[in-house]
């Protein structure tokens, strides 16, 4: 009899555990849907949608990147870069002509930085960590140059942008444009990680390095790959940005690889490696993005929620490691 | 004969190159400090000289926790925000009235309460060092911003010129801030030296399998090297808030990561088990000197950032690839 209970009681607790991300959004749209009757118009959906934008996308690459087994800190260097250079190549270049190429600059800072990690034979996760910041302060430090520090404005470039304005303000339906987007990359990005060999193919060097290099598969370049893949989407995420603001900094990344690394993992994708989905991460990023956006309308000072997301993504790690160890 | 003369004149050759990438480190501060010879920066005067170990001794201190965690085969990325609120808590402590010496030591135990979070979440929860207290950086220096309001703090006035003089105050010619970090270098240099819980530190980076197995309390000796850690943390953040007089939740932005490249520049490997506190203090006077020369050349200081970023990089991949080699040879 109590072995029967205790046997629920574990059964309990593994379903909290497993579906902790969906409790935690439920009670607080149901908490902040009471408490501040604003939360639930139409008005702040459309906020929802917009706040999603530029973060979700970092979040994407970044699962592929953790599900392997490592980590990138480069993503600000990144998104600043691709963002000033694509602003400044519009006028010269056209605006298609301008994104292709601040796309195909983030996939190459990010295979630099793969290849820089095989090379010198970095394979755990810390050393990725201090590559990849070292690579951030060069990328940054190269936005700052390109610009000598001064800001880029929109309203100054000559060039009609009006794929830029429909990403910033366009809705299709009652779905932003710029959710849109994002629906379709989730869509491709997860039949490519769970329906084609070169996606599970990540998730086993992930899950045991060694092992997956002896049954053949290519880890060097399935490191290379992934890093090439955060790059791309922190150069989509970049367009999104300068997509929704007129005045765009060259330090305009900052602080973007910690809200996604925390969207990751708060998703559940197990920062050890090998396990995780891109479904999670959109999970994650839900409930970043809900938790500022609740936050914020119960009128909790900017601080404090600094403090609750340190102690949110804290405590997400550590239920990582107690879950999978 | 011919082939023979080769031989040994390749022998020396890889000696040479051997002696030089193990002492990389002294490499590179002899080869800035013969570079300051040739520009009219006042770089060789006492004054700049002083300024350079002033400005350098709180990262220093800093590091001879980092090198406890690292020679634990750990890494604490929690120092600098540590350091910041410590600062914020000491100032903050001495303006509502606490005893100056008081409020100093509440403000260190501050971070050795934090460092004995992250021993807890490291060492017993088995979480992975780095990223773990990457989180609880973020979390203190949430703590640090909500403790000012994000703004500057500074000692009211009347309390200030006894303050500053803790770190600014002059003894033998040298300023206080560089003797306390000459006294903790001094200590941290005993502990590993000459004391058995610095011996298994060693030990336990080495292997923590054999270490565990040969009767060493691993969980303990690591715990302890974390909280003194953060503990080595908060007594800089305290120093450096009355060298400067004001407490401050973004003066530890760039400590982290920059003081463990430093350590790591030093001789002190992730792979843990060797390194030590000389070594960690030659490491950050690199990246102290090559800030400095850089000044002194007039470097604008985005291509200042640019040549950090480079150096992290290189010596990191250097790092990895030397253990890479390592491993190849056994």
């Amino acid at each position: 009899m109590t072995k029967q209970l205790h046997l629920r009681r574990t059964q309990i607790t593994g379903f909290v555990m497993e579906y902790l991300v969906f409790v935690t959004i439920l009670v607080l749209v149901i908490v902040t849907a009471i408490v501040q009757p604003n939360f639930s118009t139409a008005q702040n959906f459309t906020n929802l949608m917009r706040q999603f934008g530029p973060l979700s996308f970092v979040a994407l690459g970044m699962t592929f990147i953790i599900i392997g087994g490592f980590i990138d800190l480069s993503v600000p260097g990144i998104i600043s870069l691709v963002a000033i250079i694509t602003l400044s190549l519009v006028d010269t270049i056209g605006e298609v002509g301008a994104m292709l190429v601040g796309l195909a600059l983030g996939a190459v800072m990010g295979c630099l930085n793969g290849v820089i990690l095989v090379v010198s034979g970095a394979s755990t996760q810390a050393k990725a960590l201090f590559i990849t910041f070292g690579m951030s302060q060069l990328y940054g430090a190269a936005a700052l140059l390109y610009t000598s520090g001064t800001s880029m404005n929109r309203t100054f470039i000559n060039h009609p942008m009006p794929v830029t304005s429909a990403l910033g303000q366009g809705m299709v339906g009652f779905l932003s444009l710029s959710f849109v987007v994002f629906l379709c990359f989730l869509f491709v990005l997860y039949i490519f990680q769970s329906r084609t060999a070169l996606g599970r193919s990540i998730n086993y060097t992930g899950g045991n390095i060694v092992a997956a290099e002896l049954s053949g598969i290519p880890t060097k370049r399935i490191m290379v790959l992934i890093y090439a893949i955060c790059g791309f989407m922190a150069a989509v995420s970049a367009i999104v940005l300068f997509s929704r603001v007129t005045v765009t900094t060259p330090t305009v990344g900052a602080n973007f690889e910690r809200d996604a690394i925390m969207a990751v993992v708060v998703g559940g994708t197990s920062l050890l490696g090998g396990k995780g989905s891109v479904l999670r991460t959109m999970m994650g990023v839900s409930l970043v993005v809900l938790m500022s956006n609740c936050m914020n309308l119960l009128g909790v000072q900017t601080h404090l929620q600094e403090v609750l997301r340190g102690l949110i993504l804290v405590t997400a790690i550590w239920l990582d490691h107690r879950r999978h160890r | 004969m011919n082939v023979a003369v080769h031989t040994q004149g390749n022998q020396i050759r890889k000696q040479v190159v051997q002696a030089l990438s193990k002492q990389k480190a002294v490499v590179a501060i002899a080869l800035m400090l013969i570079a300051m010879l040739f520009s009219d920066s006042n770089f060789y005067t006492q004054l700049n000289i002083m300024n350079i170990f002033r400005a350098a001794s709180p990262n220093l201190i800093i590091a001879f926790g980092v090198t406890l965690a690292v020679i634990c085969r750990g890494c604490d990325l929690s120092v600098g925000s540590v350091m910041s609120m410590s600062g914020i808590i000491a100032i903050l402590l001495i303006n509502n009235g606490m005893n100056m010496y008081m409020a100093m030591i509440v403000a260190a135990l501050s971070g050795a309460v934090v460092g004995f979070i992250n021993g807890f979440l490291v060492v017993h929860q088995k979480t992975e060092a780095f990223i773990i207290t990457l989180g609880m950086g973020m979390l203190v220096k949430g703590i640090a911003l909500q403790l000012t309001d994000a703004n500057p703090v500074p000692t009211s006035r009347d309390k200030a010129l006894a303050f500053m003089r803790i770190s600014n105050g002059v003894f033998l010619g040298i300023p206080h801030i560089m003797w306390y970090m000459l006294i903790l270098g001094a200590f941290t240099f005993w502990l590993l030296r000459f004391t058995s819980f610095g011996r298994n530190c060693y030990a336990l980076g080495g292997d923590y399998e054999v270490a565990k197995y040969s009767g060493i309390n691993v969980v303990r000796t690591k715990w302890i090297a974390f909280t003194l850690t953060g503990t080595y943390a908060a007594v800089a953040g305290v120093l450096l808030a009355s060298r400067m007089n004001t407490g401050s939740a973004i003066y530890g932005d760039a400590i982290p990561l920059m003081v463990n490249c430093g350590v790591v520049i030093g001789g002190t490997s992730f792979a843990g088990g060797t390194g030590g506190v000389v070594h960690s203090f030659i490491g950050i006077m690199v990246m102290q000197l090559l800030r400095n020369c850089m000044n002194g050349f007039g470097i604008d200081p985005y291509i200042q950032q640019m040549v950090l970023g480079v150096v992290i990089v290189g010596i990191i991949c250097m790092d990895c690839y030397a253990i890479k080699r390592k491993k190849e040879d056994v």
